[in-house]
């Protein structure tokens, strides 16, 4: 096949797991493009991203408009067949979502810090997980190209499989977490982990073991692009392996580390599988997370309108790392 | 004194780093180890205390083909995938030429919209595309809950704009002199896209199709909304061991197992056919981790 780029493979090419010669995963080269014109005499070419643009629209602009507005009526299971005539409520379902549960769970708001929770706890915990397998691979030695390729096994893993996996591992009295814990004498060996207030930790457990191949991609990435000389000054002043991590490395991490647990939080925090599966609906409410609870309040208790309205809840918070995750993209430059 | 000072260093970083690849070799393959083992044991004893079952029941692998519709939810599973990946890459290739090429008013507002996409919780798509579906099903009396071509199209929702972005930054590293040449030549402008940009783009869209298809795959949120007994992927029909344990019954642990590990494997064997392209992708497309 063709090189995808002008640019060659790193001196790594061909290997199994390589990682490209850009180091960005910023797709930066968008915004360097050069552009052309319709050539004169020439059909519009337009054309050609009308489908993607209407596909869009339709499945996503709509859907989003319809939700604003169930998430202001009582839409569920008796309205839904003539929803246009739901009751409009404003704000009531707003109300709802944060003072009480649906039937089944915890309150949204409850839910907000479950997820928030989520999403922080699991990326500081595989933030120094990633770093140190990626530094751990970055050097070349005898069987690195299959260590890398190991090391993304939890993560190329269906998110489904991954989840009945830790089901099982965290499977009371015979899982193998329980045995092990209890083998040690840490832990009672009934210690209920898929209910009750240890399911969160399981939670975050599986999910760190699913997902820390993800950072560790990026800090991969950002590794690549820091010049072997920097080190070969500091090594020729003294600096030792430490030292020159903590000065040199770090710092030149920092951008791609910004991005990479950005990304790590915004991901995390929209995870609907995982709870899904491991627990089943519904969870107990220290595991009930955001998606989750729409879901168990939309297709469970056909309550509609409240789960709009916990849908914007969500996406609204979402807003707040998508805001700086933009940001840093900078696409705002692009006229320059 | 320094040489053999830097020597015993460099030996000790040596060590360490083995000893922590074992480590993270430990974390990683233990519970997939523990995964293999249990879909080897009898349904007897995976509960009861013991380790190391007796005999290794192969029999799971057998079983499970008839205790759930694991043929069928896989075959639907490829179907669904399939066509949602082929409509994605080829949809977005598209959208990705114009905009990595032209300027015009609102790029950077349908730019800004594709990753604003990404991170849209599904669910909160999932709830008024459900309406809608259910709207047309009562109107125009046209089945779409339970229809292949249902999913295939939610699946844009988070398929498209992954595959724009993807290919929008393979575009962008596909220089323009070489389209120039050829309009200089008196190429018109699918004439272009066909041999130019396509061969070039090749290896974009096969990471773009693959990306697509193993988010379809893994989706589970929308299959067990929108499919019904006959469409259900592997994902959802993995779901009837493990609901009819919730319903008081015994989990046939050994043959989710198999069933769960079956479900991984072609993902994992289409990942390591393609891994080489695939790295760089995750990377430039990292939204959807």
């Amino acid at each position: 096949m063709l090189p995808r780029s002008t640019q060659g493979e790193s001196g790594t090419g061909g290997q199994l797991a390589t990682i490209p010669q850009e180091p960005t995963p910023v797709p930066s080269s968008i915004l360097q493009a050069k552009y052309t014109k319709v050539r004169k005499g020439e059909r519009s070419v337009y054309w050609m991203m009308v489908p993607a643009l209407l596909l869009l629209l339709v499945l996503v602009a709509l859907p989003f408009l319809l939700s604003v507005y169930t998430s202001l009526t009582r839409l569920n299971q008796y309205t839904i067949t003539d929803w246009l005539r739901a009751p409009f409520i404003g704000i009531d379902n707003y109300i709802t979502a944060i003072r009480q549960g649906n039937a089944l769970g915890a309150s949204a708001l409850q839910s907000v810090f479950v997820s928030v929770a989520f999403s922080i706890g699991t990326t500081v915990l595989l933030t120094p997980i990633g770093i140190i397998a990626a530094l751990l691979v970055n050097k070349p030695f005898t069987g690195r190209r299959w260590i890398r390729a190991l090391f993304l096994l939890p993560y190329i893993t269906p998110v489904f499989v991954n989840a009945i996996t830790w089901r099982l591992l965290f499977m009371t009295k015979w899982g193998l977490i329980d045995r092990t814990l209890g083998f040690l004498h840490i832990a009672s060996k009934q210690t209920l982990w898929l209910i009750g207030p240890h399911s969160f930790w399981a939670m975050v457990i599986a999910d760190v073991w699913a997902s820390w191949p993800f950072l560790y991609l990026m800090v991969l990435a950002g590794l690549q692009g820091i010049s072997d000389e920097l080190y070969q000054s500091a090594f020729i002043d003294g600096a030792s392996r430490v030292r020159s991590f903590f000065s040199i490395t770090l710092p030149m991490l920092r951008p791609i580390l910004g991005l990479a647990l950005l990304l790590s939080t915004l991901n995390h925090f929209n995870n609907f599988t995982l709870p899904f599966m491991m627990f089943g609906t519904p969870p107990s409410p220290s595991a009930d997370v955001l998606p989750l609870n729409v879901y168990v309040t939309s297709f469970q208790t056909f309550n509609f309108g409240l789960g709009s309205a916990m849908s914007i809840i969500t996406l609204i918070l979402m807003m707040i790392p998508a805001f700086f995750y933009i940001r840093m993209l900078r696409l705002g430059e692009e006229s320059a | 004194m320094r040489t053999s000072s830097l020597r015993a260093e460099h030996r000790f970083w040596n060590t360490l780093r083995r000893i922590l690849i074992v480590i993270f070799l430990i974390f990683i393959l233990l519970p997939i180890g523990y995964v293999i083992l249990i879909s080897l044991t009898p349904d007897t004893q995976v509960g009861d205390g013991s380790l190391w079952p007796t005999h290794l029941a192969w029999g799971n692998y057998v079983k499970m083909w008839q205790t759930i519709h694991l043929a069928r939810d896989i075959r639907n599973s490829v179907i669904i995938s399939g066509f949602a990946g082929v409509i994605a890459t080829l949809i977005a290739l598209g959208a990705a030429y114009v905009l990595a090429r032209f300027k015009f008013r609102g790029r950077r507002v349908f730019l800004l919209s594709l990753i604003t996409m990404q991170t849209v919780p599904q669910v909160m798509l999932l709830l008024p595309l459900f309406v809608i579906f259910v709207i047309i099903q009562r109107t125009i009396a046209v089945q779409m809950v339970g229809q292949y071509y249902t999913v295939v199209l939610t699946y844009m929702t988070f398929a498209l704009p992954f595959a724009c972005w993807l290919l929008l930054s393979y575009m962008a590293n596909i220089p323009l002199e070489l389209e120039e040449a050829a309009a200089v030549d008196g190429c018109a402008r699918l004439g272009i896209v066909r041999h130019i940009v396509f061969p070039l783009i090749l290896p974009g869209l096969v990471v773009a199709f693959v990306f697509s298809f193993l988010l379809g795959w893994s989706d589970v949120l929308f299959a067990s909304v929108l499919t019904n007994g006959g469409t259900q992927t592997v994902a959802v029909g993995l779901q009837a061991y493990v609901a009819s344990g919730q319903a008081g019954g015994d989990v046939f642990w050994g043959q989710l197992m198999a069933a769960s590990l079956t479900s991984g494997i072609p993902i994992i064997i289409i990942f390591l056919f393609v891994q080489k392209y695939i790295i760089g992708g995750l990377a430039a497309g990292s939204v959807k981790g």
